[in-house]
């Protein structure tokens, strides 16, 4: 069924596709124009249509959108936005809060008959109204590899496209490009920070890109913010596919001189503000999946070297960052079940943390910390490619991505029952010597006060002669 | 472009001879001349400035669409385009439930007389023309009553209003009211403004606004003299003389990019009008046979994708047309696809035609491609196509019936499909969609400025419901009251009621409700949408 919305006259679009369907065999119910999305789901209903397809060619449709998607939800039929007036952007949002298809000026023809009929299918056995599967696979959007090579004008959707994206932290370093490399790829990207000017500096630089920028300005410590991002993506997206979990703060100092205060800030920014974002979306996938829908989600948390290999005098910040590490490994087996992935990154990049690194002379492009570097990786774990992958750590950045290998059990010998001390002087050096070294820790500058210092720390050369972080071994 | 064909099908030759279609120079005529084949009566290039540079404008509300113009004017503009904002068009007021998202994102809100008289406020109406891409009969009567309020002559407007009566709603500019309505109102707007405003073109047909979904030019100026030819038939018989309204009578057509065969058409089109004209309505009057052609450079014909090269388009259909000799000239702006005219589209338009003029040359020459063997064959072979559509067409029986029947909506819908299928087939090529594609992340030039979006201005929508309790309840009922009754009588003047009602402070909704009432429909488009069955629109 084809119409336009309100009072958009033009029909050229809606006219020229329903002349290619019926071509191709469909029927077509033509509403022309002053329509409602009250009267199109009436009809839609009455007539038992597939799918809704909308011909946009004025602003006006953004003022309906958010109804008619909602009863076309509610009615289980499919719902197809089309127009020259569609951005990347549009897209985006429309594919992120719903719509089954959008097709923005010239989209191609035989892209567009594919993903009517995988629509036209999906909602054909879909079993009753109210019960459509909020996940991107099973929301019929459509394989975006397939639209990427089909589709090369402007506003071509990625492979990201039609996911929804909580990233904290987002008004600078990594967070801003995890957001910028999401939209680039089509996601729309709910952007929090506690920097609120920061951050709508930073979503208003993101622009011509498929994908979009929500700005939700809120400090990730305090309790209430996880349920504020969630009901934030959900009002306006009306789904949550990812979290990337990266706010991140640093407090430097050896034991003895860190206090209280320090340590209790770099524990809830990295630890606690993290688990409490597993707890409140994991429970919304959690919900989502026992009430029949299908859940394609995953999670990516921010661990750090500091967390893996620890950091020389930064005892606390390498602690919270080893807890995020297993937080995700923990949270990966509880939530399986639901339909979500948790992995965890650690970035090498030149941020706000770590000003040490060498500053490199030309762009992103030439400088091996930059964070655009990182974001793909960050964008991979988000997206379908990694729907096999959870629990894993992965390090990347500085021209340079692995997988680190974690605590692996090492050779049992026998514990004597209330070991005497005479029993252990004999038998702990021998279990020590057996076990492997453990890697050295890091250091990130030389002199006191640890990264956020001006002068950078020892390295070693790597073979194209770029510097790294040096490794000390113990 | 068709290799071996013209965009509209004619069979091209690899070069054209003496040999080809040559007319003789008597069917041509000099310029100026009858068939007036080589240009009008009084030439564009005759005026100072050259052609009528203007440009379509209209944004917000009156106030703000009022600084518009004085911005174009301000850049050299000489004439003024007015449309009007979805409401607007759709004769519906601002403060419609259905109107928020709408109010002034795709031209001016205008919905009474106070509006009309604020957007012209200041406008030098004595020395420049007003095209209205508006209702006609409201924008007739909008215009007279801003006038005669600020103390002009009306008599001394100039300008056109747009005659959609046939093709209206099926094409873009849809009110909701029935075929006999909208005809009633052409017709008694056009002696309402002969006898108020004669130097007004209150009859411009527009084959622009219909063409530009796909149709060929062919079809666009078939479907246009169709037009011409019905509302002519009907104003000869109320029994007014064809000299008295033929010389008020203008075209505005499409622009596309086949540029040989759009400079025929106009040429060709000139000749079918004088022809018409002096041969089959009688028409005395030379003026009645030299029809004023203004153009609008296809909107169809510029992408979404790498728009700065919608740029070069503009500036090489602007081009063909000053080569064609129009009266008057607007380009599609770059930024077209995403929306109307920027402050910085509209000042390129605007230099381009001013670069044209000034610096080409291009205007110390009458028709200079005249005599080229190939226009010459071209302009012949448009003009018999043209020709033969219009009888075919007139050979089906009464026109209003193919409007109510649906066939001209078939045509539209399938001209759409038709043109769609070609850019995707590649049989139409397109630069930068499916030709020299580029990547979407580095199509980015122009595309920050062309993406810039602004809010509908519900402010003005308050401004209008605040407004509207004030008014005096008496003289306004009568007045539309007396709308209503005009609208059931089918001899009824409509104009008189129309204009005395918008001075009454009767909105432009008001009164197109009233008319719907009196032919027995709801006054409000919606309840008349919703009634419709899928099976009245299903094609």
């Amino acid at each position: 069924m084809i119409g336009t919305l309100g009072l958009d006259q033009h029909e050229v679009g809606a006219m020229a596709i329903s002349q290619l369907l019926v071509r191709h065999g469909y029927e077509v119910i033509y509403l022309g124009r002053f329509n409602t999305p009250r009267r199109l789901a009436a009809v839609a209903e009455q007539e038992d249509a597939d799918i809704v397809g909308v011909s946009v060619h004025s602003w006006e449709f953004a003022a309906y959108a958010g109804e008619l998607l909602a009863r076309c939800r509610d009615l289980g039929v499919g719902l197809v936005f089309g127009g020259s007036v569609l951005t990347g952007r549009d897209r985006g949002d429309l594919l992120a809060r719903g719509a089954d298809a959008v097709f923005g000026p010239y989209a191609s023809e035989s892209a567009m008959l594919e993903q009517i009929g995988a629509i036209v299918e999906r909602v054909r056995v879909s079993p009753a109204a109210g019960a459509r599967p909020a996940g991107r696979s099973a929301t019929g959007v459509p394989n975006t590899e397939d639209m990427s090579a089909d589709d090369g004008t402007a506003g071509a959707p990625g492979p990201l496209s039609g996911r929804v994206v909580i990233v904290t932290g987002a008004a600078r370093g990594l967070g801003r490009a995890y957001a910028a490399e999401l939209c680039r790829q089509g996601a729309a990207v709910v952007a929090s920070d506690v920097d609120e000017a920061a951050l709508e500096e930073a979503a208003a630089a993101v622009g011509g890109v498929p994908g979009s920028v929500h700005a939700v300005a809120c400090d990730i410590t305090d309790p209430g913010a996880p349920a504020t991002l969630l009901g934030a993506a959900l009002r306006r997206y009306g789904q949550l596919h990812c979290l990337v979990s990266n706010a991140g703060v640093l407090r430097s100092g050896p034991i003895l001189r860190l206090d209280d205060d320090d340590l209790r800030l770099l524990l809830d920014v990295h630890v606690t503000a993290a688990f409490r974002l597993l707890r409140v979306i994991g429970g919304y996938w959690r919900a989502e999946a026992k009430a029949g829908r299908a859940v394609d989600a995953a999670a990516v948390l921010t661990t750090s070297a500091a967390g893996l290999y620890g950091f020389r005098a930064e005892a606390a910040y390498s602690a919270a960052k080893a807890a995020v590490a297993m937080l995700a490994r923990v949270a990966a087996d509880e939530l399986r079940r639901y339909g979500a992935t948790v992995n965890a990154v650690a970035p090498a990049a030149r941020t706000r943390l770590t000003e040490w690194l060498p500053d490199s002379p030309g762009g992103p492009d030439a400088d091996p910390w930059a964070a655009e570097h990182v974001a793909p990786v960050v964008a991979w774990l988000a997206g379908p490619g990694a729907r096999d992958v959870t629990g894993q750590v992965i390090e990347a950045g500085n021209g340079q991505v692995s997988v680190p290998s974690g605590w692996q059990p090492g050779t049992p010998y026998p514990l004597p029952p209330l070991m005497s001390p005479a029993q252990a002087r004999s038998l702990m050096p021998r279990v020590l010597a057996g076990a492997a070294s453990p890697p050295g820790l890091l250091t990130a500058k030389l002199g006191a006060g640890g990264p956020g210092g001006s002068s950078p720390g020892p390295r070693r050369e790597r073979r194209d002669g770029l510097p790294r972080p040096e490794r000390h071994r113990a | 472009m068709t290799g071996g064909r013209s965009a509209a099908g004619v069979p091209l030759r690899p070069f054209y001879t003496p040999a080809d279609g040559d007319p003789g120079y008597a069917a041509l005529g000099d310029p100026g001349t009858y068939p007036f084949t080589r240009g009008r009566l009084r030439p564009p290039h005759a005026r100072p400035g050259g052609w009528i540079q203007r440009e379509l404008s209209g944004e917000g509300s009156p106030r703000r669409s009022n600084e518009q113009f004085r911005s174009l004017l301000a850049h050299g503009a000489l004439g003024i385009d007015v449309i009007g904002d979805n409401p607007t068009m759709s004769a519906l007021d601002p403060d419609h439930p259905m109107c928020a998202p709408a109010v002034g994102t795709t031209g001016v809100s205008l919905c009474r007389k106070q509006d009309f008289t604020e957007l012209l406020e200041g406008i030098p109406l004595d020395r420049i023309t007003l095209s209205h891409s508006l209702p006609p009969a409201f924008a007739i009567a909008g215009q007279y009553l801003a006038a005669r309020d600020s103390g002009l002559d009306p008599a001394v407007l100039r300008g056109s209003a747009i005659q959609p009566p046939l093709y209206s709603e099926d094409c873009s500019y849809s009110t909701f009211l029935p075929y006999g309505i909208r005809m009633r109102l052409t017709l008694d707007s056009i002696a309402f403004s002969l006898r108020e405003m004669p130097r007004f073109h209150a009859f411009l047909e527009d084959t622009y606004y219909i063409s530009d979904g796909g149709l060929d030019a062919v079809e666009e100026m078939s479907l246009g003299f169709l037009e011409i030819r019905e509302i002519c038939r009907r104003l000869l018989a109320r029994g007014l003389p064809v000299d008295s309204f033929a010389p008020r009578i203008a075209i505005l057509v499409n622009c596309r990019m086949d540029l040989f065969e759009e400079i025929a058409k106009i040429r060709a089109t000139r000749r079918l009008f004088a022809r018409m004209m002096r041969e089959e309505f009688g028409a005395a009057d030379p003026r009645s046979w030299s029809v004023n052609v203004a153009v609008h450079t296809s909107g169809l014909t510029l992408t979404a994708a790498q728009p700065a090269n919608n740029i070069v388009r503009g500036a090489v259909q602007a081009l063909a047309m000053a080569m064609a000799g129009v009266q008057g000239l607007e380009i599609s702006t770059f930024d077209e696809p995403f929306r109307t005219p920027s402050d910085i589209a509209h000042q390129l338009a605007i230099r381009t035609q001013q670069i044209i003029w000034a610096e080409t040359n291009v205007g110390a020459v009458e028709d200079p491609l005249g005599g080229s063997w190939y226009l010459e064959s071209l302009t012949g072979e448009l003009e018999r196509r043209i020709e033969a559509a219009v009888r075919q067409t007139e050979g089906l029986g009464d026109v209003g019936a193919l409007v109510e029947s649906g066939y001209f909506r078939g045509i539209f819908t399938r001209a759409a499909g038709r043109h769609s299928a070609a850019v995707h087939s590649g049989e139409l090529r397109v630069v930068g969609v499916n030709e020299h594609v580029v990547p979407a992340e580095d199509d980015r030039f122009l595309r920050d400025v062309a993406e810039v979006r602004f809010e509908p201005d519900r402010a003005h929508a308050e401004r209008i419901a605040a407004w509207r309790p004030g008014r005096s309840g008496g003289p306004l009922r009568a007045a539309l009251d007396r709308v209503r009754a005009a609208a059931a009588d089918p001899d009824a003047d409509l104009m008189a009621p129309v204009v005395a009602a918008l001075d009454a402070d009767a909105t432009v909704g008001e009164i197109t409700g009233c008319l719907r009432e009196g032919q027995g429909l709801p006054a409000d488009p919606f309840e008349f949408a919703a009634r419709r069955q899928p099976a009245e629109v299903r094609r």
